[in-house]
């Protein structure tokens, strides 16, 4: 069942948890030497096997607790631990992915040579880099302009490209900062088939996104945040969907729908349950009226998140 | 201290770039218009010595500095690689890159001598002028080791600042007076590479590893 927790789950040290931040703070100083908080008091980890997405607004501190997380930046306080030790160890940076938003590359080289590159740097023979960078950029699409210079591509190619380099070495963590920016919709597609097949291979993945309605369909939990800091912990049922049927006659239903439908929930006049895709729901409905219930609206709560995000980021009602 | 495939990634990005590129080739075609009888010497000529000056320059603009502005850095640094042996691999891939276009200079300085009929042999550039430039190397790298390992042999990490500050005072303040000791030869191809090339990278070493750090504080 999908639950809200006040509190991020900030304590969890079990052998599962491969990322574990505490108490990060980050201050960027502007050039009037105003102090800009980016991320402050930040807490928060990331088990084997799931997904985890940030959420929140522009400038909420997003990017900036990936890349502190993976200590490409110093904090100014606090720690982050990767596969229980110093993410600056190099047996760590060998486990983990990481693909930032908009990136850029070398502009001489061709996407298949900075594969190469980093399939050497990752400590595979030239023989195993080669064959990884074509099966990466076959993968990811972009077999044909991975043999341009970088310099050619297109954002949605750039962003491939950073893809098939976060992959390259089956890492068990991978940090994805945005990565459905700039892809077709044939591209997000992919993109969601190679999130649950990361999970199904118990790599553990920190997504930055702001297409909800994808995060709700892959994520296991979503991590709200504004102005740096944690707002609350979101629990996305698997599958990540939810039926909403609003009732007619709700209070009569209450007892016998505890009986038939435990999983779901009902609040004032609505039943909530979480469902695997919208193939069940044609089914759903028929229980319902096979229940004694009114039904007035039936929809999927695909924008369930989208309230939430709106309740607990901007703060409305 | 050196990554070997950051160094043929920088080489091979160098040698892609049009300027360098460009300023290659008008290097090698001094050496191929001036070839004669003066052993190879007429590559670093006048016009010569201004396009290695410039090419070394091509080789060194941004050699660190895209890496960061583009992100590439962060990518490649969150690999299994220090720092040090990702700066070390740009800077082995420039020296990769400028050894190439010298040699490509003076196989055409090669070339063009014995087209007009001069012999052009080898073994003579090689014997003079290696023991003092051989020497200054040494002592430079030496310097350099001394200057990344005391600090953290001896757990001064504070020594780190005063070393790189008298590093900066060593080697020749003015270039000029060793040159009458330099033999004539692959001497003065030395003589470039150590006081032309090694100022270069020790100034990219310094002010590409202060930005790096800003940047990554």
């Amino acid at each position: 069942m999908s639950a809200s927790a006040p509190t991020p789950n900030t304590t969890s040290n079990t052998t599962s948890t491969v990322l574990e931040v505490r108490g990060l703070r980050k201050v960027y100083r502007a050039p009037g030497g105003a102090q800009i908080v980016a991320v402050d008091d930040l807490s928060f980890s990331v088990r084997r096997g799931e997904i985890v997405a940030l959420l929140g607004p522009n400038g909420a501190g997003k990017t900036t607790a990936m890349q502190l997380a993976l200590r490409l930046l110093d904090p100014d306080a606090g720690e982050a631990r990767l596969f229980g030790g110093d993410p600056e160890l190099l047996d760590a940076r060998r486990r983990v992915g990481y693909a930032p938003d908009a990136p850029l590359f070398p502009r001489q080289l061709t996407g298949l040579q900075i594969l190469r590159l980093h399939g050497q740097l990752l400590g595979f023979t030239r023989s195993e880099s080669v064959a990884r960078a074509e099966r990466f950029a076959g993968e990811m699409g972009f077999s044909d302009p991975a043999r341009r210079p970088a310099g050619a591509y297109s954002r949605g190619q750039a962003q491939r490209l950073g893809l098939a380099l976060a992959l390259l070495g089956d890492p068990e963590l991978v940090l994805l900062d945005e990565p459905t920016a700039g892809l077709d919709p044939a591209g997000v597609a992919s993109m969601r088939a190679l999130l649950v097949s990361l999970r199904a291979r118990g790599a553990a993945v920190l997504l930055n996104s702001h297409l909800l309605s994808e995060v709700e369909r892959v994520c296991d939990r979503v991590l709200f945040i504004k102005q740096g800091r944690v707002l609350r912990e979101h629990l996305v049922r698997a599958g990540g969907r939810r039926a909403e049927v609003r009732l007619a006659n709700p209070d009569q239903l209450r007892a016998r729908l505890a009986q038939v439908l435990p999983d779901g929930t009902m609040e004032g006049d609505r039943f909530r349950i979480p469902v695997a895709s919208e193939d069940v729901v044609p089914a759903l409905v028929r229980r319902l009226v096979e229940a004694g219930g009114e039904i007035l609206e039936v929809r999927l709560a695909g924008a369930e998140l989208e309230q939430l995000y709106l309740q607990i980021v901007e703060g409305r009602a | 201290m050196i990554s070997w495939p950051v160094a043929r990634a920088a080489a091979g990005e160098k040698l892609r770039s049009p300027p360098v590129v460009a300023i290659g080739l008008c290097f090698a075609a001094v050496g191929a218009l001036r070839g004669g009888p003066e052993d190879g010497a007429e590559t670093f000529g006048s016009f010569g010595r201004v396009f290695f000056t410039l090419l070394t320059l091509a080789l060194g603009a941004g050699l660190l500095s895209d890496e960061l502005d583009t992100g590439h850095a962060q990518l490649v640094l969150l690999r299994p690689l220090t720092r040090a042996s990702w700066v070390g691999g740009r800077l082995a891939g420039a020296g990769l890159a400028l050894a190439f276009a010298v040699a490509l200079a003076w196989a055409a300085t090669a070339a063009a001598a014995a087209a007009r009929g001069h012999a052009f042999s080898a073994s003579r550039l090689l014997a003079p002028g290696w023991t003092n430039s051989g020497a200054v190397v040494l002592l430079g790298v030496s310097w350099l080791f001394v200057q990344v390992t005391l600090p953290l042999v001896m757990k001064r990490p504070e020594w780190a600042g005063p070393l790189v500050a008298v590093g900066s005072y060593l080697g020749p303040q003015e270039p000029l007076p060793p040159a009458p000791g330099v033999q004539p030869g692959l001497g003065p191809v030395l003589y470039d590479l150590t006081w032309t090339f090694t100022p270069w990278l020790a100034a990219v070493l310094l002010f590409n590893r202060r930005e790096l750090a800003r940047r990554r504080t």
